[in-house]
């Protein structure tokens, strides 16, 4: 029903619902395609206020295409979430420009739903679901006001007949999702798309100020089998960087190098890591992993765990590790070449230091010492915002600014043990994490992001050193904050209150028990949970069955429920006692007269009929107590069937 | 390609109101709408929703995303929860023919039907159509009852019967269309077309009374008579009402009674509908006139009279009256 104007029942619940969905997006979609909504929805409110024209189709045909085309430039495709989202939202701006009728207003309504679900594929937090659910009514909302009937406009009664509308649906999504059989595996590729996420990255700039150090995020979550292993040992093992060209390190593309051998040495630890999604493929397992998931993960020769595939959503892993090891007695020529490569050229002091120290001592272990007791005595600053460095930005750190963080003394050390003839590499990964006693697992940010050195010695394979731990043993002990000196007084004031710590810890509890629970939640879950419901051996029969169960349940369900909706007025109940009361008494030949009035009639009956006298004038009290009452009660009603009960004879 | 897709549509909605009509009958007035007789299905918008949904499941099933898996459940739950309110929104609603209004042909006649809700909740959009003609949706409410309009075409003179109509609704997402079809007995009358005015009509043919007559002639003043639907408005006794007495007719009588009668066989040399749209001309003058008339067809006569009853009486024979053969 295409109205000639350009105003537009249902318009501002289109675009309050588009509003929400692009605010689900928010920082992640591109500013132009929001900006670009926001834009053409102010425009097209404003055109259905002063009833202007809306643009001619030619202009429009050149709005699309120009849309598709800066999604293309900016993505080169219009695959994968990313692209995909931004063009949603751009088709949704064109789109507005020519939302004449019903029609366009429900695509506008599509669009708005399919970007609150795009919304959820790229995080599946917590924190979303307000808003996604807010998102869904006012889209449904916006449904209603186009079909829900003309009278209806205060967007009060449009939102609450929505909600008594819809939440049959709630119990119904619920019960569909613990019963709903999930899939073992894909059935199709993930389009991996750019990545926003955060992340450890395979690669070192020196001089670069790394966004993980003051990121909240989480970054994963540890459940220990045993006892949590100590502070100085809970090194989360990434990336493993070996090629060095004078400022950058890197991890080499993948190239085959012989497995070497490690021997276990103490006891295993046995845990299950939960990694947030972050787009990479690394496994952050603990210093040294010896089992994982065969099928889900492999190793690579420098012992990092790394899975099949990108890690796009919460994964759980279980690993075991041990923290004492012997990695790599034998080191092939091969390795070893590569672990003592320098640049040509470029940063000469260390190179000469590195040198000296070799001079000074064969023993790598002495050399170690030494540089390690360089970093403890002289004056070195842990910092997270170090002065910037420039050409030869080993040498610039090391002898002359001397402050920097994990990265910048894990790679000055690897250096110079490089130049004195010790095999080394970076290792990063995360070191330390926080304990939540509410959940019992340790939890491990964003900004417990670490690099350190491991060196080859002959005999006793790859030694894992921590040069920031020389300069800031607190570091490792109780994490970055402590080591900080430089934060501002209040944050940190702020960020060590127990009040504040204590909630943080609860709704990190909260945020895990939604991971553990819900997003993670598969066949195997699914499973165990009927189990305990008294499911003996659940099988997809079951499933099946309950899903049937569920459904039957529901149609009867809303059908019962629309039955008490569109239910017939109340009866009168008072009234028709009293005419049953009346039939009873025409067959004692007590008929009411025409003029008479209730309490008349029974009065006059009751002056006729002395067996039935206190029934009669009690019926009389209870009549005009439940009709006129100022509050009539239950108890009255039922008094008042047994007294007309009474009549019967 | 859209002609022959609604010429489809209107030749498969005839088929199902045949097989409708089989299966529930023939219905006399006032029809209270019950579970056997509504039907349901999805709209294209549904159809577009039920595929959105679809592929938002099918997403996250494939993904491993378990919220947007749960969001389309939840979705899925709001289109199955629309269903059943759109079934409900028409079940216990209650029908009935109000009146019907005849017309001339060339316009339309109107069946105005109730719709009556005796429910606590609202029955909003509810719309009432036919192959040929489409009401605005009403809104019924809570126990409120609200009139309806099908306007249908007069093309032929006659009887224009309405012998199937759908009542249906898309409330309340637009996901779902709930429709009934009732198949009712009412018709409305196309009366047949005036013809042009220019015809003079015939000579006054008979005096029924004398000067005592008070209901006809228009001679002599005998007095007021009260006001009634009816009266010719040239009557009406402007003075007195102004006095505040009250709207009266002045009534004459006289011996100059004139009173016509139009006869069928008065008009030789036309054709049937000719002759039939030519009294049905000089009925309407007459009447607004407020002179008495009768009329006298083939098999048929109207004993003159005035008033508005009278005139739809008159309209009525000319419409339904059949052309004896010969006069083809």
């Amino acid at each position: 029903m295409a109205e000639p104007g350009t105003a537009l029942r249902g318009l501002g619940w289109a675009l309050a619902a588009l509003a929400v969905a692009v605010a689900a997006h928010v920082g992640k979609l591109p500013a132009w395609a929001s900006v670009s909504v926001i834009v053409a929805g102010s425009w097209r409110y404003a055109a259905a206020q002063r009833g202007s024209r809306l643009p001619p189709r030619w202009l429009l045909t050149l709005a699309a295409v120009g849309a598709l085309l800066v999604v293309i430039a900016t993505f080169r495709t219009v695959n994968g979430v990313e692209a995909g989202t931004a063009l949603l939202a751009v088709m949704a701006a064109v789109k507005l420009l020519e939302t004449r009728a019903e029609r366009d207003l429900t695509v506008l309504v599509f669009i708005a739903y399919f970007l609150l679900y795009a919304a959820l594929l790229r995080d599946q937090g917590i924190a979303r679901l307000p808003l996604l659910l807010a998102g869904a009514l006012v889209a449904t909302a916006a449904l209603y006001r186009v079909h829900g009937g003309i009278a209806l406009t205060a967007p009060v009664n449009v939102l609450s007949r929505t909600v008594a509308l819809a939440w049959p649906a709630l119990p119904l999504a619920l019960l569909l999702f613990v019963l709903f059989p999930r899939l073992p595996g894909p059935f199709w590729g993930i389009a991996s798309g750019q990545s926003s996420r955060t992340g450890l990255n395979d690669e070192i700039m020196l001089g670069d100020v790394s966004d993980l150090s003051v990121s909240g995020e989480v970054a994963f979550r540890v459940r220990f089998d045993g006892p949590i292993p100590p502070p100085a040992q809970r090194y989360w093992r990434g990336p493993v960087l070996h090629e060095f060209d004078g400022r950058r390190w890197r991890r080499p593309p993948a190239q085959s190098f012989p497995q070497q051998t490690v021997t276990w040495l103490g006891a295993p630890v046995d845990y299950q890591i939960t990694l947030e999604p972050h787009d990479r493929p690394w496994i952050l397992a603990l210093d040294l992993p010896a089992a994982w998931p065969e099928r889900e993960a492999r190793s690579t020769y420098d012992f990092q765990v790394v899975a099949r595939q990108l890690v796009t959503r919460v994964t759980s892993y279980r690993l075991r590790s041990y923290p004492a090891y012997i990695a790599g007695a034998e080191l092939p020529t091969s390795l070893r070449n590569r672990d003592l490569r320098l640049p040509s050229q470029g940063n000469p002091r260390t190179l000469a230091f590195g040198r000296e120290l070799a001079l000074e001592s064969a023993d790598p272990m002495a050399i170690a010492g030494a540089m390690l007791r360089k970093f403890r005595t002289e004056p070195y600053h842990y910092t997270l915002d170090p002065p910037r460095l420039a050409e030869n930005a080993v040498d610039e750190f090391l002898f002359e600014t001397r402050s920097g963080f994990c990265e910048h003394y894990a790679a000055a050390f690897t250096m110079v043990m490089r130049a004195a003839g010790v095999p080394a590499r970076i290792v990063t990964g995360y070191q330390g994490g926080e304990f939540n006693p509410l959940g019992g697992y340790l939890l491990v940010r964003q900004s417990d992001a670490h690099a350190w050195s491991e060196i080859w010695v002959a005999g006793r394979g790859w030694l894992r050193v921590d040069p920031t731990a020389a300069v800031a043993p607190d570091r490792i002990e109780r994490g970055v904050r402590a080591s900080v000196a430089d934060a501002p007084a209040l944050t940190r004031i702020w960020e060590d209150s127990r009040l504040v710590s204590q909630a943080q810890l609860l709704w990190d509890y909260v945020n895990d028990f939604w991971n553990e629970r819900i997003v993670r939640f598969d066949a195997r879950m699914q499973f165990s949970l009927l189990q305990r419901l008294g499911v003996d051996e659940p099988d997809w029969r079951t499933l099946g069955l309950g899903l049937t169960a569920v459904l039957a349940a529901f149609f009867v369900g809303v059908s019962a429920w629309l039955a008490w909706t569109f239910r017939a007025p109340q009866r009168d109940w008072p009234e028709r006692l009293h005419r049953q009361a009346a039939v009873r008494l025409a067959r004692r030949g007590i008929v009411r007269r025409a003029a008479e009035g209730p309490v008349d009639y029974l009065e006059r009956a009751a002056a006729h009929c002395p067996d039935l006298r206190v029934d009669l004038l009690s019926i009389r009290e209870l009549y005009v107590a439940l009709r006129y009452g100022p509050a009539p009660a239950d108890e009255d009603l039922r008094l008042l069937k047994y007294r007309v009960g009474r009549l019967r004879a | 390609m859209r002609r022959i897709l609604r010429r489809m549509s209107a030749a498969a909605r005839a088929r199902m109101g045949a097989w409708i009509l089989r299966r529930q009958g023939r219905d006399t007035d006032g029809v209270v709408l019950r579970r056997g007789r509504i039907y349901i299905l999805p709209t294209t918008l549904g159809l577009a929703y039920a595929a959105m949904v679809f592929a938002m499941v099918i997403g996250g099933l494939n993904y491993g995303n378990n919220l947007g898996l749960a969001f389309g459940f939840l979705l899925a739950g709001v289109g199955l929860t629309a269903m059943h309110h759109c079934h409900g929104t028409l079940e216990g609603l209650a029908l009935r023919l109000h009146a019907t209004e005849s017309a001339f042909v060339g316009y339309r006649v109107t069946f105005r039907i109730l719709l009556a809700n005796s429910a606590v909740a609202p029955r909003p959009r509810i719309e009432i159509s036919t192959d040929e003609a489409r009401a605005v949706p009403a809104d019924v409410g809570a126990g409120a009852t609200v009139e309806s309009e099908l306007s249908i075409a007069a093309i032929r003179r006659g009887p224009v019967p309405l012998g199937r109509y759908e009542v249906a609704t898309r409330h309340p997402l637009g996901l779902f269309r709930a429709w009934a079809v009732v198949h009712p007995d009412y018709r409305a009358i196309a009366w047949p077309q005036p013809a042009t005015r220019g015809r003079p009509p015939p000579a006054v043919e008979t005096d029924t009374g004398g000067a005592q007559d008070r209901a006809r002639g228009d001679d002599d003043f005998v007095g007021l008579k009260p006001f009634q639907l009816g009266d010719p408005l040239h009557r009406i006794a402007w003075k007195s009402y102004a006095r505040g007495n009250g709207l009266h007719v002045k009534q004459f009588a006289g011996t100059d009674v004139t009173s016509y009668i139009f006869d069928w066989d008065s008009l030789a040399g036309l054709g049937a509908e000719a002759r039939l749209s030519q009294i049905c001309r000089w009925v309407i003058d007459a009447h607004d006139r407020g002179e008495a008339y009768g009329i006298r067809l083939p098999g048929t006569t109207i004993e003159p009279n005035i008033g508005r009853a009278h005139r739809e009486h008159c309209l009525t024979a000319l419409a339904l009256f059949e052309v004896p053969a010969g006069h083809g």
